[in-house]
């Protein structure tokens, strides 16, 4: 299977020459977010849950949870299988609205505005917040289309810009050298951690501002899983992240905040490094101390 | 048989020989002849196929071959479908007896077969694909699953009902309501001429193109549906994730998924409706020598023209009827024939991307 385009030294320095004139956005985050004075504009919370509650029809999966997401931070969701930290996530860019019977109360914004008022536009939403699932899922295409899909979709690039925009984001996750010969070819002949760094690609190639990942790392090898942890860590600040792990090591590792839910609530959250060394609540501590879970 | 020949298996029963009772023993003898039949069976069973697809080709070819030596290659080319005179004294041309004055061309027959076919397919293929996305992800189940249970009898209504509703109704209300104002509106330019002039009386072309896609909608719908159910949710919500819309995530991830088999589906479709003869018959008003002017006009396929003219054949003494009609078989089976294999290769060829079926 050939390559669509030549690929070597000289065609690596022609796509800095075009994307240096090009309209495609360097790097993988908001154009408006790279350029901001975090003292103006924008809220620092660039998330904020008030008075959470969800419910799929009667039954109730989370209730009131009051949280604010700090720009450029990463935030871990802990707690026990069941515990409602998934579905709090998926709500974040409303993956849960098309559930049968989901239903919320109290709100969720985005840079302040709510993500349920009518003049928001869901597929801006969801290109503004990204999200990484628990086991890859690559696209039926090639390579180099599942890397830009989600480009194309939202019209940032189009035509030869596609081409820069699957190398940067290759090379930005790492997966540049591993691929650069195999752009067309399936995806599904990677390796476990290949296509999840892919799906990392896909989804850093529509500029996300922030980046939902649902135990991203839980299928991975533990080699892969230092690659992507390394890259989360990279990202940020130009991200923000939330990470629901299993993984306590994994939390304590990557994130600056962690949250920790039980049984439908949010029982404690705070600076890392303190929830775990010295936990408020007796559930948090059984939890990250292994007594539970 | 060097199989079948081999000691007696290694059952369960056998293999602890500090258990090797009366019974057991028994046990395992009845274990081995079981084994024997399912052995036997299945390779007799595996020649039945290959079998029975020589024989029909085979036979078909003996009874084609006076027509083949005759004809020639002018069979492809020519048009006139004449008995001759059954009444004259036969007479023999290179050592093959026919009715003086009978000649025969296939091309209006093969033509035709063509023409219907894939009007039936570039009609059915895109109904039944937005039939069996509906009844995967756009209907509430309550409705999906009554409405895919009609699908599903619609498939097996007899062609010959179908062909009785084209003829009494769907035809003289096209070529009533619809055929003119199509053939009046359109503009006089190269290519849509195709669709203007005379609009008949509801039997022909594209009546018959029609009544055949409806007949394999449900073919390709209920297949295609049950792909569609085993696309993963992942895939799907990565796409949606990614802020896609809807038409999006079906466009470039859940029809891609299940490419291949959307294709095995639509070749299924295309082969019932290249080899459909009774409501073709009915429909295409059987109109032998002549390929039809423009897409309304009366016309007749291979499968219709065996059907409604083996009777007068058999009327031909000398065999030459049957034997040209035997011939215009052989050529409809090998353009099902050339379908399938080339289907199977596209389907090798766009399975390179796709990804298995089943997997997540």
């Amino acid at each position: 299977m050939s390559v669509p385009y030549a690929v070597g030294e000289g065609y690596a320095r022609k796509v800095m020459d075009e994307v240096s004139k090009s309209e495609v956005v360097p790097l993988g985050i908001d154009p408006v977010l790279a350029n901001l004075d975090p003292d103006q504009g924008r809220p620092r919370q660039v998330i904020t849950t008030e008075g959470l509650n969800l419910k799929f029809s009667e039954t109730t999966i989370l209730s009131g949870v009051t949280m604010g997401f700090d720009r450029g931070t990463i935030t871990a969701l802990i707690g026990p299988t069941g515990s409602g930290k998934s579905t709090f996530l998926r709500t974040l860019n409303r993956m849960n609205d098309k559930v049968f019977g989901f239903r919320h109360e109290g709100d969720v914004t985005l840079d302040g505005e709510s993500i349920w008022a009518p003049q928001q536009d869901l597929l801006t939403i969801r290109r503004r917040v990204g999200m990484l699932f628990q086991r890859p899922n690559p696209f039926p295409m090639s390579i180099r289309d599942n890397v830009v899909a989600g480009a194309k979709a939202h019209g940032i690039a189009r035509g030869k810009q596609l081409d820069v925009v699957a190398e940067m984001r290759l090379r930005e996750v790492g997966l540049w050298d591993a691929v650069k010969d195999r752009l067309g070819d399936s995806p599904y002949r990677l390796s476990g951690g290949q296509q999840q760094l892919l799906c990392l690609a896909r989804a850093l190639a529509v500029g996300p501002e922030v980046l939902l990942l649902d135990e991203p790392t839980s299928a991975l090898d533990p080699i892969s899983t230092e690659a992507v942890e390394s890259l989360l860590r990279e990202m940020t600040p130009a991200l923000t992240l939330i990470v629901v792990t299993h993984n306590l090591g994994q939390a304590r590792r990557i994130s600056d905040q962690t949250m920790f839910f039980f049984d439908g609530h949010l029982v404690e959250h705070g600076a890392t490094a303190e929830l775990f060394t010295s936990p408020r609540e007796r559930d948090t501590d059984r939890y990250v101390n292994g007594l539970m879970g | 048989m060097s199989d079948g020949d081999r000691a007696l298996p290694a059952t369960s029963a056998l293999a602890d020989p500090t258990r090797s009772s009366l019974r057991t023993r028994r046990v395992g003898l009845r274990h081995a002849v079981e084994e024997r039949l399912w052995r036997g069976g299945g390779r007799v069973a595996s020649w039945i196929p290959i079998a029975g697809l020589s024989l029909v080709l085979v036979v078909l070819f003996v009874k084609a071959w006076p027509a083949i030596r005759l004809n020639g290659l002018g069979y492809f080319s020519g048009s006139q479908w004449l008995p001759g005179n059954t009444y004259a004294p036969a007479v023999r041309t290179h050592g093959v007896l026919h009715p003086l004055g009978a000649s025969y061309g296939a091309w209006p027959l093969v033509w035709g077969t063509i023409e219907t076919s894939v009007i039936a397919v570039v009609i059915a293929v895109p109904l039944s694909i937005g039939t069996a996305l509906a009844l995967t992800e756009r209907l509430p189940r309550w409705l999906a699953q009554p409405l895919g249970f009609l699908v599903e009898i619609l498939a097996g209504i007899p062609s010959v009902i179908i062909g009785l509703w084209g003829v009494l109704v769907l035809g003289p209300f096209l070529s009533h309501h619809v055929y003119p104002y199509v053939a009046n509106n359109l503009p006089d330019v190269w290519g849509l001429r195709y669709f203007k002039g005379s609009v008949g009386y509801g039997e022909g072309l594209l009546t018959s193109g029609l009544v055949l896609a409806l007949m394999i909608v449900p073919i390709i719908a209920a297949t295609t549906r049950d792909l569609f159910l085993q696309v993963p949710a992942l895939p799907k919500e990565g796409a949606e994730a990614l802020g896609m819309t809807d038409a999006e995530v079906t466009r470039r991830v859940t029809i891609p998924w299940v490419r291949s088999g959307i294709i095995g589906a639509t070749v299924l479709g295309l082969g019932r409706a290249l080899g459909e003869t009774m409501a073709v018959a009915m429909v295409s008003g059987s109109v032998l020598g002549q390929v039809a002017p423009n897409i309304y006009a009366t016309m007749t396929t291979i499968a219709a023209t065996i059907v409604s003219q083996l009777d007068s054949a058999a009327t031909d003494a000398t065999g030459f009827a049957i034997s040209n009609l035997a011939e215009s078989g052989l050529i409809l089976a090998a353009m099902s024939i050339v379908v399938n294999v080339a289907a199977r290769a596209i389907v090798r060829r766009s399975s390179r991307l796709a990804a298995p079926v089943g997997r997540a």
